[in-house]
């Protein structure tokens, strides 16, 4: 190729006229093929190595040199050259057509380093997401298997923990993050867990609809946490828990299986019905009722109008 | 008479705990760990109940779907009761959609397990509180409204929408007919109708669900 220039430059007499661009063309080509075919290696190579200077040899260095010079003497050939009569013209020509050349002298360079960054980035993530993993475990089950071993004589104390650790990697598991105040049907069960754990029985939860929650739901929600820790302090179990939305209102329903109270000859100084749970409701705007008999089971309803009352 | 199972599960320690628990009136007849195993085990024994794990490995990768594909054929096939850990709807509607005649978490009760073994054994429906509000939800049927639906399979009654209410309060069937002023057998009716409505209805939700763990 050089070859053949050299021939055109020789042979560029005024009688047979050859346009100006074709002798830095010829050149720019050839300076493209030496550059190019040693990065060539380079970037089809493990981009995981992110050392060039040792995939590349001294012979290669020397290809790219003198391609680099070639590339650069062909810009200037071309920008001395009066491809045009306007100087305004030839100028911006020159610049443009320079930066273009060496844009595409290093497009191999610039396409290994996008590579390099989006698998750096990729092997970030994981690496992150891996140690997420290992430190929840850790913090969780492992913990929780310690302390099952240091309680392993107690078989209330091991059921409690189990059934949390359970519930904990259930909900890491299938992400149910939504927040108590996104959800009524997570408060209600994040609260129904507390209660769980504080008194070591299990509850049974059940919600049908959900909507975020106002506060005439966060008032039923303390009150059915309340009446839960009643049944799980007086009654047995199970104890079944059951929240229903509907367009006009917000209803929970709380049961156990006995062995039930009279209603009636509740001392006036019983806060935790009185207090807890239908004055809390009826000041949000809804009631509660407490139903249960001597030897039968006790069931606490409560229900809040859907709408913030204002 | 007692009542012959098969328990199917890929956890030895959940068959174990299965077996004792049962009742001494519920024999178990065989055991397995996948859906090859599953469905050799009912051919031999022909029991009256499988209770099948939701999630086996083996087969096409379905699971439980895979086995109650195979069994639930021909005259003398067995009734399935669903056992799993996992309370997701899909699952649920999918094993219930695909003949499981009920379905229970496993953290049951000895006895409670025992009775749906034996209800399901006489061919009625078993519905946990949280099945019940599945059906509520998937059904629409929150605050009694009748959801507006032009197919009767795809609405519930006001009846039936009573008991799946009670029984998603922790009612037992006893505790809803006494409430309703029903007898126990009129109770059980209604969650045999509520249990085919669920597995024949269209409404989208089931559909879904059940599309989404690769039955129709």
């Amino acid at each position: 190729m050089v070859g053949t220039a050299v021939v055109l430059a020789i042979s560029n007499d005024d009688d047979k006229r050859i346009p100006p661009w074709v002798i830095p063309l010829i050149i720019y080509a050839a300076a493209l093929v030496l550059v190019w075919s040693p990065l060539d290696a380079v970037v089809s190579a493990d981009a995981r190595r992110p050392d060039v200077v040792s995939l590349v040899s001294r012979d290669a260095w020397l290809r790219i040199v003198v391609g680099l010079i070639a590339a650069a003497f062909a810009v200037w050939m071309f920008a001395v050259s009066r491809f045009t009569d306007s100087p305004l013209v030839r100028t911006w020509v020159a610049v443009v057509v320079a930066v273009l050349a060496t844009a595409l002298l290093l497009a191999p360079w610039w396409l290994r380093l996008i590579r390099q960054v989006n698998v750096e980035r990729e092997s970030r993530v994981r690496e992150f997401e891996r140690a997420e993993i290992a430190a929840h475990l850790h913090d969780s089950v492992l913990q929780t298997l310690t302390l099952i071993r240091a309680h392993a004589a107690e078989p209330d104390t091991v059921s409690r923990l189990a059934r949390a650790q359970e519930r904990d990697l259930r909900s890491y598991l299938y992400q149910e993050r939504r927040s108590p105040s996104e959800s009524v049907a997570a408060a209600l069960a994040a609260s129904m867990n507390e209660v769980e754990d504080a008194l070591g029985v299990a509850i049974e939860v059940v919600s049908v609809g959900d909507a975020p929650t106002t506060m005439a739901m966060a008032a039923a929600v303390s009150a059915a946490r309340e009446a839960a820790t009643n049944s799980a302090r007086h009654g047995v179990g199970p104890i079944s828990v059951y929240a229903e939305l509907t367009a006009t209102s917000y209803e929970i329903f709380v049961r156990d299986a006995g062995p039930g109270f009279d209603p009636g000859a509740l001392p006036e100084d019983r806060l935790g019905i009185r207090n807890s749970i239908i004055g809390r409701v009826r000041r949000a705007g809804g009631d509660a009722t407490v139903r249960s008999a001597v030897g039968e089971s006790t069931e606490v309803t409560i229900s809040v109008p859907r709408e913030e009352q204002r | 008479m007692s009542v012959r199972v098969v328990v199917v599960d890929d956890h030895d320690v959940i068959r174990v705990g299965v077996r004792q628990s049962l009742e001494a009136d519920i024999e178990v007849v065989g055991e397995a760990r996948d859906v090859e195993g599953a469905i050799e085990a009912v051919r031999v024994t022909r029991p009256a109940v499988v209770i099948l794990d939701v999630h086996l490995p083996g087969g096409t990768g379905g699971g439980a779907l895979d086995v109650l594909a195979s069994i639930l054929g021909g005259a003398s096939a067995p009734r399935v009761l669903a056992l799993s850990v996992s309370d997701s709807a899909e699952d649920v509607v999918a094993v219930v959609r695909a003949g499981a005649r009920g379905y229970v978490t496993k953290s049951i009760s000895g006895p409670d397990l025992s009775d749906a073994v034996r209800r399901v054994a006489t061919g009625d429906a078993v519905f946990s509180p949280r099945l019940a509000g599945f059906v509520l939800d998937a059904f629409n049927a929150a605050g009694g409204e009748v959801a507006a639906a032009d197919e009767e399979i795809d609405k519930l009654t006001e009846r039936e929408q009573e008991v799946m209410r009670l029984i998603a309060r922790g009612y037992t069937y006893r505790e809803v007919g006494t409430k309703l002023f029903i007898s126990v057998k009129t109770v059980e009716t209604h969650v045999g109708k509520v249990l085919h409505k669920l597995q024949l209805s269209n409404r989208h939700e089931l559909a879904h669900w059940a599309a989404r763990r690769g039955i129709s």
